[in-house]
């Protein structure tokens, strides 16, 4: 059975909405992020700064998803556009690892092994924390 | 007051909503295909570090019309593409399911296996 026209453009105009709306996040994750590493600079004038400044882009985009995810009932277009889009974009995993990297070839090690875990621990320990705020945030709503 | 835009932060833009558009297209394909949706991440993390690496030892070593070209690609595309929340989340999500062999996996491929990514991708653009 041939689509009928009427029947496609609402499920292209879904695809569309959703590329927006995760656009629309990913915009200003990145900049904040980008904003982020320029204060980290800013402030040391080292590859030290950028690389705390990473940890916070990190560490505020896991919180916040944490508090996305935690909401109940489930939010679709929350989570396209702040969960994928905008703590998406502002986290990265591939800038963490090329700075981890970078410290093991000063032959720095120590400092590798702590960005590793300080990033590792604090993501877990603050997205355990924006999932209670947001099951929180679920339940007032709901007595409401 | 266009002070903000008109440097960087374009490049940034620009090179962030295709990053996030194929990463939410690569996770979602690989989400019925796969056991579990977080192996979507790890492979679109992967690929990233491994791109991260190349670029920044082009840079190093052709001089590619560096600043721009970096916050258009790294910043903002490599940055949006590759997630460090998602993975977080994920990796909550199974420690909460008591799948301790998967959260290992997740945990320490990622790590490791990100770290083996960039450092092929420096040693392939001869750094």
């Amino acid at each position: 059975m041939a689509p009928s026209p009427t029947e496609s453009p609402p499920s292209l105009r879904r695809e569309a909405r959703d590329l927006l709306l995760v656009a629309a996040g990913a915009v200003p994750g990145a900049l904040l992020r980008w904003r982020l590493e320029d204060v980290g600079k800013g402030l040391e004038g080292v590859p030290t700064g950028l690389i705390e400044a990473d940890l916070v882009a990190n560490l505020l985009g896991t919180f916040l998803i944490g508090v996305i995810v935690g909401r109940h009932p489930p939010r679709p277009r929350l989570l396209l556009l702040g969960g994928i889009g905008f703590c998406g974009s502002l986290t990265t995993f591939s800038s963490w690892m090329l700075e981890i990297s970078l410290a093991l070839r000063r032959g720095r090690p120590d400092e590798a092994l702590a960005v590793v875990l300080v990033s590792l621990l604090g993501g877990l320990a603050v997205v355990t924390l924006g999932l209670a705020v947001g099951r929180r945030l679920g339940r007032s709503r709901l007595r409401r | 007051m266009a002070a903000p835009l008109d440097n960087g932060a374009l490049f940034v833009a620009i090179g962030a909503v295709p990053g996030a558009w194929l990463r939410f297209r690569v996770v979602n394909h690989f989400e019925p295909m796969l056991p579990r949706k977080h192996w979507g991440t790890f492979g679109v993390n992967l690929i990233a570090c491994f791109a991260i690496g190349l670029l920044v030892s082009l840079e190093g070593s052709c001089g590619l019309a560096a600043g721009r070209t970096l916050l258009l690609l790294a910043t903002g595309f490599l940055g949006s593409f590759s997630t460090f929340s998602t993975w977080i989340a994920e990796l909550h999500a199974t420690l909460q399911h008591h799948q301790r062999r998967e959260a290992v996996l997740l945990c320490g491929g990622s790590v490791l296996g990100g770290l083996l990514a960039v450092t092929a991708g420096l040693a392939i653009g001869g750094s």
